[in-house]
């Protein structure tokens, strides 16, 4: 049906997909499965046509295409389920479903009962029970996804990508959403399935393919494969020994965690404990709750539970009362949430050190400078100088400037999420090396990240979050990828590790 | 300029060397401080500031006269009080579109306390506390029930006019010889030796906001929030504590603006000239501060007024019809404005060059780097 040769995509700084090959036939359900960042979603909005390869041919039915836009994805009955949301939130129902094929009269007019019916008998087949006629913003997002689920289905498709549709949908919406790519299935529809979910790639799939950083690893057959030799294939990275091993000696217990879980109910309760001089890892898939662990610990999101630094308990109502209780957190999106891209590196740097150089009001100039010019020193930021705007540094001297302010404030406890993301080789060692020494000071850091190589460089011990709870815990000595992987996409330990 | 490091550099593949961090040439090159001044935010105003002058000292003699500038700045001390006010709140990303109307207002509040015979010093309390209140019910508005600031001041510029017009039933109040009027009428008329006290007041007023914007920490926390609200959270900002400040500072700034306008016209009129508040944030825009928030000062403002200001007394001068001044600050708004889009895009462009690969710097130079100074 679908075949797509040697596709090339090139990002800024990085090859997303590298001579990459795929085919897929109608009637068959094939899985693309890697890590975070490995290319599965660029290849899939390259099929669909939400991006362009940079070289490579695309066959549909042995005809060579250009799939420019999406509209022409859909002409071919190429049809999509994202990950992300693509409804218009201010309609109903049943106008998203039918969203640009609304049934007409003989007058042009929209044909409303006709629509009302049509939209009833989908979402009756696919076991959704919601009123056509609700506007779909008034839906939780698991229903949302389900009328994108049903918009998707009511096309005439050839070709139906998922690509991690699943990613938001309870056990029993996820059950049924395979009940129906079986029925497309069965009636000659290709299937392409995006995920890193093992249980439903097994239950679904019957061929998988394996990306890892941007090459194709291999063509396996499913369910024969077993699901160790899958996600070795996933992974099966070298560990560079860049991390630098370190003595540990941990200390007193610095961050005690109880039952934290966030409002959203992405993270579930939740509870750890961290001690002087340790770094502790926190892996998991996009959605598992480890982001929102983050988030609560440095306030930025609403959530219920107590932490304690030190023994005394810190409001994390707000993240300046995080911040004065001893919890300094760094988000994962710099641009959205740590930068100010307007200010000079100076600025960038004191914005977190405001209350501490303030007497009456007044900011002690001759101070921040000072301390601004040591902190480019010690956290080797390369700018031109210390009043260049922000902006003209690469990405990961920003991303030194950001993690050196909340270094520089001294506090107890560094919650730091995805600190590595985006940057190059250089710029990680160095944070790993800041890491290490900040820990060595005698504070507790919990790391963030969806680099399992990283993790297992740099951490002491890792927890593993599934579906909004922690489902494993290891130290890393000796500890094998494969081991955490399994937890992050099944809850469940790996049986031989033992 | 870009190229005295270019030859120091080798070529060199950074992903075969993960244990040492890559010795990294420092790539931006050192801007001279002429560079640097022509990379200022209102430089281009103020050279077509300066190019104004030069043309009307030229074909009007009147224009080079000590009279004629003191003119200027007594008859824009209004907008420029009020543009003061507005450069706060456009720095926080923001806009107050209730400042004429607010100032509008306080002028009212002035006339009928001291028509009802209250002492100078209280009638110029309660007025520009007047403004205050006015300034800070915006930001509570915006802040505590979290409604656009453009739906806010939309709603308040309607609502505080109405109040000036309600309170005396739309009669100018006349103040000329009442009691008490002789110390405002002295304040916006005598002077201190040459320069009139409304100048030297408008000047104190601009240190003090300059002072403000770069040294307190309100000033930094104002513009982390205009650059980027959710990093100035998460680094311990009370976001909303500043937001409210800010409107309150340009209600306080209307307050003080009405004190002037009172003073000059002699009554506290109901109604405003209804392009008041366009001058002031086209003085505010053009004086470089950004609307998309977190960069821009007080000085630019200055300039911004002045350009203005100098280019309306021209057009007066020349005797050219009144009618035509709105089409001259409107092409003035959208050039000084236009200029500093192409000029920070210009910027990106330099740095973006300045910003590739050493191995890329390490290439054959390009004979002539397009808009770079030789």
């Amino acid at each position: 049906m679908l075949r797509l040769t040697g596709i090339v995509k090139r990002f800024p700084g990085v090859v997303a997909l590298d001579r990459v090959d795929l085919e897929i036939r109608a009637g068959v359900v094939h899985a693309l499965t890697g890590e975070n960042g490995s290319g599965k979603s660029t290849l899939a909005r390259i099929a669909s046509g939400a991006l362009g390869p940079d070289a490579g041919r695309i066959e549909v039915d042995g005809v060579e295409r250009r799939i420019a836009t999406p509209k022409e994805a859909l002409d071919l009955g190429i049809v999509t389920i994202s990950q992300e949301l693509t409804l218009a939130p201010t309609l109903t129902v049943a106008e998203n479903v039918f969203l640009g094929r609304l049934p007409r009269t003989r007058f042009r007019t929209v044909d409303w009962p006709r629509l009302l019916a049509d939209t009833t008998e989908i979402l009756d087949s696919l076991g959704v029970r919601v009123d056509p006629r609700r506007p779909v913003s008034e839906l939780s997002v698991e229903l949302q996804q389900e009328i994108e689920i049903a918009r998707a289905v009511s096309s005439r498709s050839r070709l139906l990508i998922l690509d991690e549709a699943t990613s938001s949908l309870s056990e029993a919406a996820t059950s049924r959403l395979l009940e129906v790519v079986e029925q497309e299935r069965a009636k000659g529809v290709a299937v392409l399935m995006i995920s890193h979910r093992m249980p439903e790639l097994y239950r679904a799939a019957s061929i998988a393919s394996v990306l890892r950083d941007g090459h194709l690893v291999a063509d396996v057959p499913l369910p024969q494969t077993p699901e160790t030799e899958l996600v070795r294939l996933m992974v099966g990275r070298e560990l560079g020994d860049y991390y630098r091993k370190r003595a540990i000696d941990p200390g007193e217990t610095v961050l005690e965690v109880r039952d934290l879980a966030s409002l959203d109910g992405q993270l579930l309760p939740t509870s750890l404990s961290v001690r002087r001089g340790e770094i502790v890892g926190v892996a998991g898939l996009v959605g598992s709750g480890k982001a929102e662990l983050g988030l609560a610990l440095g306030g930025a999101i609403p959530s219920v539970g107590t932490a304690q630094v030190l023994g005394r308990d810190v409001d994390l109502s707000q993240p300046r009362t995080a911040l004065a209780g001893g919890i300094g957190f760094v988000p994962d999106d710099r641009k959205r949430a740590a930068l100010l891209p307007t200010r000079s590196v100076a600025e960038n740097f004191s914005v977190a050190w405001t209350n501490q150089l303030t007497r009456a009001g007044i900011v002690d100039t001759r101070t921040e400078r000072q301390r601004v010019r040591e902190a480019i020193e010690r956290y080797g930021v390369v700018t031109a100088s210390a009043s260049s705007r922000i902006t003209t540094l690469s990405g990961g001297n920003q991303q030194k400037v950001v993690l050196g302010r909340v270094f520089a404030r001294d506090l107890d406890v560094l919650v730091l999420s995805e600190p590595t993301r985006g940057i190059d080789v250089g710029a990680k060692s160095e944070i790993y090396r800041l890491m290490q020494e900040f820990a060595a000071q005698g504070a507790g850091i919990v790391i963030i990240s969806s680099e399992l190589p990283e993790l297992l460089g740099i951490a002491d011990r890792i927890l593993v979050f599934f579906r909004g709870q922690v489902r494993g815990e290891f130290t890393t000595g000796g500890l094998e990828e494969e081991e955490v992987a399994h937890v992050a996409v099944s809850g469940t330990r790996l049986e031989s590790a033992a | 300029m870009t190229n005295d490091h270019g030859g120091t550099v080798t070529p060199t593949d950074s992903a075969t060397v993960p244990t040492e961090v890559v010795a990294e040439a420092p790539r931006a090159a050192k801007i001279s401080p002429l560079r640097r001044l022509s990379l200022g935010r209102y430089t281009g105003v103020l050279v077509a500031l300066l190019a104004v002058c030069v043309y009307l000292s030229l074909t009007q003699d009147v224009f080079l006269t000590w009279d004629n500038f003191m003119n200027i700045a007594k008859s824009n001390s209004v907008i420029f009080v009020l543009a003061i006010g507005a450069t706060f709140v456009i720095i926080s990303a923001g806009i107050d579109l209730s400042t004429v109307s607010a100032a509008t207002a306080s002028g009212m509040i002035l006339g009928l306390t001291l028509q009802a015979g209250w002492s100078i010093v209280l009638v110029l309390l309660a007025t520009v506390f007047f403004g205050l209140f006015l300034g800070l019910l915006n930001g509570m508005m915006i802040t505590k029930l979290k409604i656009s600031f453009l739906v806010v001041t939309l709603g308040t510029l309607s609502i505080y006019q109405s109040f000036a017009l309600v309170v005396h039933d739309g009669q100018t109040i006349s103040l000329f010889g009442k009691p008490g009027f002789n110390v405002l009428g002295n304040f916006v008329n005598h002077d201190i030796g040459p320069f009139p006290i409304l100048l030297v007041f408008d000047l104190i007023l601009l240190l003090v906001a300059g002072g403000v914007l770069r040294y307190t920490g309100f000033g930094r926390a104002l513009f982390a929030v205009g650059s980027n609200p959710e990093a100035a959270r998460l680094n311990g900002i009370n976001v909303g504590k500043i937001i409210l400040f800010t409107y309150g500072i340009a209600g306080l700034t209307a307050g003080i603006a009405s004190v002037v306008q009172v003073g000059r016209l002699t009554s506290a009129a109901p109604q405003a000239d209804p392009t008041l508040l366009l001058t002031v944030l086209a003085a505010v825009l053009i004086g470089g501060t950004a609307y998309t928030g977190g960069e821009g000062g007080v000085l630019g403002t200055l300039v911004g007024v002045l350009f203005l200001g100098v280019v309306q007394n021209g057009l007066t001068l020349s005797s050219v019809s009144s009618f035509w001044q709105g089409t001259v600050s409107g092409v003035i708004l959208i050039s000084a404005v236009g200029l500093g889009v192409l000029r920070d895009r210009g910027f990106t462009l330099r740095t973006r060059r300045m910003a590739r690969s050493p191995s890329a710097l390490a290439e054959p130079p390009s004979p002539i780097e397009p808009g770079a100074p030789s």
